[in-house]
């Protein structure tokens, strides 16, 4: 009888990947609402060493599996070890982080196994002793609950940031080896050298506060005041594209049809006029307040709140109340 | 990056740029080899291709079209689903003054489009590409000619640009480089001032003892009006306002299917004034009580702009060579006076494909085999038609009102009017200097003439940037710039002073900004704004600047243009 939830460490260049300490932290607090045993599993070649730090987290057990098929990550090698795995260990439920690696090869596991996946899961509920797992739908406009059916084991994966790594309980958990047999008709891929992403950009889209400035600003020795608002509110610091053309600020926090769409809680427009690509970048957002000096800037026509006036008086009287609210 | 290992893709003939003259000339081709009798050809590939993201993302044309060529390429044109928009049924030719509009009590028969046909080029050639792929043809959208691949004189075929280049010129991670097309026969049919075909032009003096080659801009939106109130079909023409006398161009207004509205403004390359805006004397065209009162009520759904080629007949290349061809608005097959080039297109890539199909029975390439494209051209109703009009536009040269005059005496005297055959000037020389037109050269950077800031109300008249918006233009920004400006110094130290940095005003999508900079100016260059419509290339006093193909699938993605 299946039983216990199975967690998918996931590593690259000897190092556990943060978004697994997530999923660590989710099987923990999962195992404890249903009063189940936790397990995680590493593959790989010569993964003691991260066994070991997995182990030093609250789990009842991590399971390592060695071979130099698993040497270098393939969706074959990481499914057909999987399913071995889970024929042993007989766990009930699979977590696993959202990542790019899970989505590559956690389909043809769960469609190998013909076992249900519920994808990208922002959270769950503990039921009579059952977990249901929400996952949003409609691009996030809604939230849809969903049970799996069918036999266990059922494969669950978590978006990332739906749980906190660094909240993952320390603990002593058994470290114990487990055989599996690959070999090339398992393992028909061929890794090459691994793709290496664009550098880390910032992500706009998760800011609940977004200060933005635009040409209105001048020069670049003048977003100083601008950066202080955004400080003083605890809000990102954005952009209207002539900024980040100008290198003032790096691209990765524009805002606008060639950069980023957001729909913050606040989005505060300073010395922005308001172009349609840039609009379309930000209208989503709830409340948008713009500072302009041209009453008949478009910025105004999406404003919630509209301040029409010299942002070299009205940004720094601005800041100066939110650190008063604050204190 | 000299030392990339390219691929490199043997095809029989190569067609550059998926418009109508390609299209047409591939379809025929690929019909001509199915109909071969005799001794048997071995299989011929034909190859179409594309810098656009899909076949049609780059097409934008009027348009009022004579559909002969069509219906002799495809005869069932109409059972297959053609999306012709109307037959033309309703005619207006009229004179706008600032306020007024009076119409022409009877319609010029150079205008008169009695039996043709309003239509999208964009929907058109949308529906074209699919019918020549099924055909047997392969079409590969997202691959821009970057050069010609040369032996001396012989053009051995195209080698497509990089992909996933930064725009620090280093390759980034989804680097890939070019493909070398290599073809027995070339077609260029990149439509009006192709990069490759302008440089192919140079290197090989095709261009020798022709007029220059001489332009128009065409702006325009697509308009989505109340139910009803458009009749598809109805066409109006107009001349004035807001043009001066001395600028060539006119106004148009097309219905077509669904409730829209085609408006566009064309405006000749060849003005005085630095400061001429053809994107701006579009929005004060729309301003016009007659036309303001047509679009009440209506919404602004698409804009495009392009560049026409209205040198005509002496403007011509040499539009043959060893392993090449020219088709199409690259080789000025435009009648000026209708500004109807499409059928033209269409049939200069039919006629091609002949010569094409002759020199694969004959098993040979070179320029005199080739020759055969131009005796076949030379032949043919365009011929005729490019020939009766061969001094239309340089009549204009001297404003308007002389212009309708002399053209009217062309008319009646086969072409010839009373000066015989005429000279034309390159536009970009004919601009005025800021001290020809405002009386003096301006002191610094603070006294060069601007125009008057615009107002745009957002609802009727729209600003560059959100025009270029409506145009559906992106391209990846890390990139290198596909605006080769050649020497940025001309730029603030000759041009401010000598034409007000003019790039700012003619072109109709906000590339080009100036900005200030402690007491100077400086050139930016938003190039992902660029719509491909060449005018720079083609308006730049100076000729600095070189327009070239940006990443693949980079540009407008035209609809309904």
């Amino acid at each position: 009888m299946a039983n216990g939830i199975l967690v998918f460490i996931e590593h690259a260049d000897g190092k556990v990947s943060r978004a697994s300490y997530e999923a660590v932290r989710a099987a923990q607090l999962l195992g404890a609402a249903l009063g189940q045993e936790t397990a995680a599993v590493v593959l790989g070649e010569g993964v003691a060493g991260l066994a070991a730090e997995v182990a030093a987290k609250k789990l009842g057990r991590v399971y390592t599996v060695e071979s130099e098929w698993l040497k270098d990550y393939t969706a074959d090698g990481y499914a057909a070890a999987l399913k071995q795995v889970i024929s042993q260990a007989e766990p009930a439920l699979v977590l696993m982080s959202h990542t790019y690696q899970v989505r590559d090869f956690a389909p043809k596991l769960a469609a190998g196994l013909r076992r249900a996946l519920v994808g990208d899961c922002i959270g769950y509920k503990a039921e009579g002793g059952a977990a249901i797992f929400t996952r949003q739908v409609f691009q996030g406009k809604l939230s849809a609950d969903v049970a799996p059916a069918g036999e266990a084991p059922h494969f669950v994966s978590f978006q990332i940031g739906s749980f906190r790594g660094d909240e993952a309980e320390a603990g002593s958990a058994e470290v114990r080896a487990l055989a599996v047999n690959l070999d090339a008709d398992l393992v028909r891929q061929l890794p090459e050298a691994r793709f290496k992403e664009a550098k880390a950009a910032v992500d706009l889209t998760q800011a609940p506060l977004i200060v933005a400035v635009g040409r209105g600003i001048k020069e670049e020795k003048n977003i100083e005041i601008v950066r202080k608002l955004a400080a003083a509110l605890g809000a990102e610091l954005a952009a209207s594209r002539p900024i980040c053309d100008n290198e003032w600020l790096p691209m990765d926090r524009q805002i606008g049809s060639s950069g980023q769409t957001v729909a913050p809680k606040l989005y505060v427009a300073v010395g922005i006029s308001g172009a349609i690509q840039h609009l379309v970048g930000m209208k989503g957002a709830r409340t948008i307040v713009a500072i302009n000096k041209d009453p008949e800037a478009p910025i105004f026509e999406v404003a919630d709140y509209g301040i029409v006036g010299d942002l070299f008086e009205i940004v720094p009287a601005l800041t100066a109340e939110a650190e008063k609210v604050k204190q | 990056m000299d030392a990339i290992e390219r691929e490199s893709l043997e095809v029989d003939v190569l067609f550059v740029g998926a418009g109508p003259a390609s299209l047409a000339g591939a379809l025929r081709l690929r019909q001509l080899i199915d109909a071969h009798g005799g001794k048997p050809l071995d299989e011929i590939s034909i190859a179409v291709i594309e810098k656009g993201r899909e076949v049609g993302s780059h097409i934008i044309s009027g348009a009022v079209m004579d559909i002969g060529p069509l219906a002799e390429l495809l005869p069932d044109y109409a059972e297959r689903g053609a999306p012709l928009e109307s037959v033309v049924t309703d005619e207006d030719v009229s004179y706008l003054t600032a306020t007024r509009k009076l119409r022409s009590p009877v319609i010029p028969p150079p205008l008169d489009n009695h039996g043709k046909y309003v239509v999208s080029l964009n929907k058109l050639i949308r529906w074209l590409g699919p019918v020549v792929e099924a055909a047997g043809v392969d079409i590969f959208p997202e691959f821009p000619g970057d050069q010609v691949l040369l032996d001396s004189d012989r053009v051995l075929g195209v080698r497509t640009g990089d992909k996933g280049v930064g725009r620090d010129g280093q390759p980034k991670a989804n680097f890939e480089p070019g493909v070398d097309i290599l073809a027995k026969v070339t077609v260029f049919g990149e439509g009006v001032r192709g990069s490759l075909v302008k440089k192919l032009v140079h290197r090989l003096n095709l261009d020798e003892g022709r007029n220059p080659q001489v332009y128009a801009a065409g702006v325009k939106e697509i308009w989505e009006l109340p139910k009803g109130r458009v009749k598809p079909g109805a066409v109006m023409h107009t001349l004035g306002y807001p043009l001066p006398n001395d600028i060539f161009g006119g106004g148009f207004v097309y219905g077509m299917q669904n409730d829209l509205l085609d408006v566009g403004l064309v405006v000749g390359l060849d003005y005085r004034d630095p400061l001429t805006d053809p994107h701006r004397l579009f929005q004060e065209f729309k301003r016009h009580p007659a036309i303001a009162g047509m679009l009440a009520g209506g919404r602004m759904l698409h804009y495009g702009a392009k560049a026409i080629p209205e040198g005509g007949y002496f403007s011509q290349p040499k539009y043959y060579g060893d392993g090449f061809l020219i088709i199409g608005d690259s080789a000025s097959f435009l009648n000026s006076q209708k500004l109807k080039g499409i059928h033209m297109a269409m049939q200069s890539g039919m006629l091609a494909a002949q010569a094409i199909y002759e020199a694969l029975v004959a098993g040979r390439y070179d320029d005199t085999q080739l020759q055969r494209y131009e005796q076949l051209v030379k032949a043919s109703s365009i011929e005729q038609e490019l020939y009766e009009v061969r001094n239309f536009h340089q009549a204009f040269e001297h404003g308007r009102r002389r212009g309708l005059v002399e053209s009217g005496l062309q008319y009646l005297t086969g072409g010839r009017g009373l000066r015989g055959d005429l000279k034309a000037e390159a536009g970009h020389r004919r601009v005025r200097t800021l001290r020809e037109a405002y009386g003096k050269t301006p002191a610094g950077a603070a006294d060069v003439p601007e125009p008057p800031p615009p107002r745009y109300d957002n609802k009727l008249t729209f600003d560059k940037v959100t025009d270029v918006y409506r145009s559906g233009t992106e391209h990846d920004e890390d990139q290198p710039p596909h605006l080769h400006v050649l020497d940025f110094n001309v730029c603030v130290e000759r041009c401010t002073r000598e034409y007000g940095n003019p790039c700012q005003y003619f072109c109709p999508a906000a590339v080009y900004e100036i900005e200030p900079v402690d007491g100077g100016r400086r050139p930016k260059i938003n190039f992902s704004n660029c719509v491909h419509c060449k005018t720079c290339d083609i308006m730049d006093p100076y000729q600095i600047i070189d327009w070239v193909t940006p990443e693949g699938g980079g540009g407008p993605n035209y609809i309904n243009l």
